[in-house]
């Protein structure tokens, strides 16, 4: 109890001091980071001083699992529809092409790392490779908003990143979520085993049925606490249904908050319910997964090294790709790509997701690399925007349509 | 009707996917909660369609779910969602606390002292003599003779007075009733849980002096240490309060956060500091209410209501899910002379308190309110059960029986002195509402 009392009262008191700290330093120094947070993780956890034990780490996992499924729902609810048709497809375009070609590098080239360098089975390499895929393609949302807001306008370039986080979290949730439904291992007892492909229909339906659900119970109330008290039912609900079934709750909680976000008339005060909770449920997501590290019996140094090397080389190699082959060079420039290389929350959630995966190849090591990426990358995600956008500025050209702008995945903090 | 949907499909989608999956890294307490938050919650609107309390729906929807019936709540569930009941113990004595308004306490306090003291008086004698006289035909009781049979009689009657602060706070905020009998009635379940405690614990010493536990927890508990856990509870409590309202006037932010905060706080230094839980919070949060400015006040209040919302909900289906229907079965004839008397106690009681307070004779009702049952009676029943592992399990079992018909009789009973003095707002009269909480809205 001593060790819960401790982790309660480290996150509550680091979460207020942010809270009074956060603007002043996003302004001053262009800093929003929550690697900090993991960071004081890593610390208090039983890697490092132990004071909080494994089992108190444990223990507190539900409200990990809680954290990521509320995240997914934040995303979710913000893919709205008939607000993305009005975003020129060509920016969608080049968000999809360097999504993918991001996983596909890091995932072959890890396999084969994997494969030859940890000797690995070929399957535990391909798996191990793909979740480090999906790590590597989540980039941060939080430096593009503080700099969007500084800059108080919207260049093409902007408006590019701000595609491209959100694709590149949605492409990385979508992976991840896969992954899960293809390593998948029906439980002894439970009957015929499901496919694949049914266990990603499961993933989905879940989310689907949840937000059906919570629509059936909230009906037209458009009354705040009401409202919370379903929301939080409903995201608990969901994200502990993926979890008990071994599936991606970032996937069933994207999906539920797609079918909220699209179908409601409550968006705007679902959206504020759901965002009065992420920043505590964030914060305490990124100590918990600081606290959940282990580091790797495998010699993982070099891999985590080849990792952060591919991933860079990945980001701008793919984003210069793509801008290319869609005529948008000229426009956002070959290192347009420098504005992803920073990874937050989300990089992270995708790999707890994967070290919760109790049956799958190498959790330690896609973790530590993750975790590795963000404290290395995370502080300065609004500084790579704001040197991107330093030479941007000077000749700014208009955007190719207008656009409305699309909300990062995740609320500041989250990116 | 769309209430029934909602539970048809939760309930079919739990049939679906429990047994697909396995429980690790506390996935099923997660889904087990996301679970409850959404069944209870429609049972509970279902419940005021036919005129009940939304709380007894939560009661119903625990007792539904629960191992006594569907089993979709498994006995490990409740196991691994004990520590939402702690959290909700704690968000309610806190709530409860901050309720007591110094100025009230000052006006009514002498009505309540009396009340109070005449119910429990005449409600602990007359349960302890029905009790003693019960003798063998109690499981507990068998065996014993003399002293020892007075002891174990008086230490049941010592947790069958007590009553529900929980229920009634919750039954208040949700008829928005606020009448003589309203606040009466809070005023006297919330110095009856202090009372209440200090009289368990002192008859819980006199019991392992008179009769040893064996193969138990054997640290008695002398005079000091009851002091203690009561005086430290005052003095942990009014830290926490000051504490408290100093973070409202300076700080002031993230309150739906802080307010969790507190209350888990509260509770984790009280077990650490070794005083009584309930009393440590019920004072932080009179302190915080009467110390610092009134919109601080009130602001602290609204934001713990909002982040308790869920956990209320849960824990009064998870008190369902706990209650031994089949026990109760077993035992029920032994039920209806004790609750006949405890309920004969209160009405009794409580007329001669109001007699000799010379109190508005409405309040008469107030015994109504006094019914209910609910966690801190079940902690009681734990601790008497961890001191004397035999005849205490023995005495849980029987006593959770008492404490399952009182929780569902006793909603509806208070709701009925409420509605019958025209206190619930929209019905006759013009009550001063107490603030409606949002699970139970």
């Amino acid at each position: 109890m001593t060790d819960a009392l401790i982790l309660v009262l480290v996150v509550a008191a680091s979460y207020l001091a942010a809270r009074v700290a956060f603007e002043w330093l996003a302004r001053r120094f262009v800093i929003v980071s929550g690697a900090e947070y993991l960071l004081l993780g890593i610390l208090l956890g039983p890697q490092v001083s132990g004071i909080l034990s494994r089992e108190t780490v444990e223990s507190f996992a539900p409200i990990a699992t809680l954290g990521l499924g509320w995240m997914g729902a934040l995303l979710g609810a913000q893919l709205v529809l008939h607000r993305l048709v009005r975003i020129p497809a060509v920016l969608y375009r080049v968000a999809l092409v360097e999504s993918l070609l991001t996983v596909a590098f890091v995932a072959a080239l890890l396999t084969f790392a994997l494969w030859v360098g940890l000797e690995v089975t070929r399957d535990e390499a391909i798996v191990a490779a793909t979740a480090l895929g999906a790590v590597a393609v989540a980039s941060a949302s939080a430096g593009v908003a503080v700099v969007a807001r500084q800059l108080g306008r919207r260049t093409p370039v902007v408006r590019q990143l701000e595609v491209s986080t959100a694709t590149n979290a949605l492409v990385a949730i979508v992976t991840s979520g896969i992954l899960f439904a293809l390593v998948h291992r029906t439980p002894p007892g439970a009957g015929r085993p499901l496919t694949p492909t049914e266990w990603a229909v499961v993933t989905i339906a879940i989310g689907v049925v949840g937000g059906a659900l919570f629509h059936l119970f909230v009906g037209e109330e458009r009354k705040v606490d009401r409202l919370f008290v379903s929301l939080g039912g409903a995201i608990i609900l969901v994200s502990g249904a993926a979890t008990y079934l071994r599936l991606s709750p970032l996937l069933a909680a994207v999906c539920f908050g797609a079918v909220l976000g699209n179908t409601t008339r409550n968006r705007a005060e679902i959206v504020a319910a759901l965002e009065r909770v992420e920043r505590p449920l964030y914060f305490a997501l990124l100590v918990l997964a600081g606290a959940a590290w282990r580091p790797s019996v495998r010699a993982w140094s070099l891999v985590i090294l080849l990792f952060l090397g591919t991933r860079v080389a990945a980001k701008l190699g793919a984003a210069r790709l793509a801008a290319r082959w869609n005529g948008m060079l000229p426009l956002l420039g070959a290192n347009w790509g420098r504005g992803l290389i920073g990874q937050g929350g989300l990089a992270l959630a995708v790999a707890l997701s994967y070290l919760y995966q109790d049956e799958v190849p190498l959790p330690n090591l896609v973790f530590t690399a993750a975790v590795a990426s963000v404290l290395l990358t995370d502080v300065l995600s609004a500084r790579f925007v704001r040197s991107l956008l330093g030479v941007d500025l000077l000749d700014a050209r208009p955007a190719p349509a207008p656009a409305e702008p699309v909300t990062p995945p995740v609320a500041t903090g989250a990116g | 009707m769309r209430r029934l949907v909602i539970l048809a499909l939760l309930f079919g989608a739990m049939q679906l996917v429990l047994p697909l999956g396995a429980s690790a890294h506390g996935s099923q307490w997660l889904l087990t909660f996301g679970f409850l938050i959404l069944a209870a919650y429609s049972v509970g609107e279902l419940a005021v369609v036919v005129r009940l309390p939304k709380i007894t729906g939560y009661l119903a929807a625990g007792v539904l779910f629960g191992p006594s019936v569907f089993n979709t709540v498994t006995t490990q569930a409740i196991g691994e969602l004990r520590p939402v009941s702690s959290l909700a113990i704690a968000l309610i004595a806190y709530l409860a606390g901050a309720e007591l308004r110094w100025e009230e306490v000052r006006k009514r306090g002498i009505t309540i002292v009396k009340i109070l003291g005449a119910e429990l008086l005449l409600g602990f004698v007359a349960l302890s003599a029905t009790l003693a006289t019960l003798g063998d035909r109690l499981p507990f009781l068998q065996g014993t003779s003399g002293a020892s049979r007075l002891a174990f009689a008086v230490i049941f009657a010592a947790i069958a007075v007590v009553h529900s602060p929980a229920v009634v706070m919750a039954l208040l905020s949700e008829t928005r009733a606020g009448g003589p009998v309203a606040r009466t009635t809070l005023g006297v379940v919330l110095v009856s849980d202090v009372v209440v405690v200090v009289l368990f614990s002192t008859v819980l010493a006199i019991a392992r002096a008179v009769v040893p536990p064996t193969g138990a927890n054997v640290a008695g508990l002398s005079l000091g240490i009851i002091v203690w856990e009561l005086a430290g509870a005052v003095i942990v409590g009014a830290l926490l309060g000051g504490a408290v309202a100093l973070y409202l006037r300076f700080v002031r932010h993230e309150l739906v956060l802080f307010a969790i905060v507190i209350a888990f706080f509260g509770m984790v230094i009280a077990q650490l500091a070794h005083v009584e839980t309930l009393l440590a919070l019920l004072t932080a949060g009179f302190v915080t209410e009467n110390f610092s400015r009134h919109q601080d006040g009130e602001a602290i209040r609204h934001a713990m209501e909002r982040s308790a919302a869920p956990v209320f909900v849960v824990f009064f289906a998870l008190a369902g899910a706990e209650m031994g229907l089949r026990q109760a079965a077993m035992v029920w004839p032994l039920l209806l002379p004790i609750i006949a008397v405890r309920t004969a106690a209160l009405w009794a009681g409580t007329r001669i308190g109001v007699r000799w307070a010379r109190a508005p004779r409405e309040t008469r009702d107030v015994w109504m309110g006094l019914v209910p049952q609910a966690g801190v009676a079940i902690g009681l029943a734990a601790a008497v059960a961890q001191a004397y592992p035999v005849r205490g399990s023995q005495m849980r079992t029987l006593f959770l029986a008492v404490v399952a018909i009182n929780q569902v009789i006793g909603p509806i009973l208070f709701r009925l002195a409420l509605n019958r003095r025209g206190e619930i707002a929209g019905a006759a009269g013009e009550p001063t509402p107490v603030q409606p909480h949002p699970a139970i809205r």
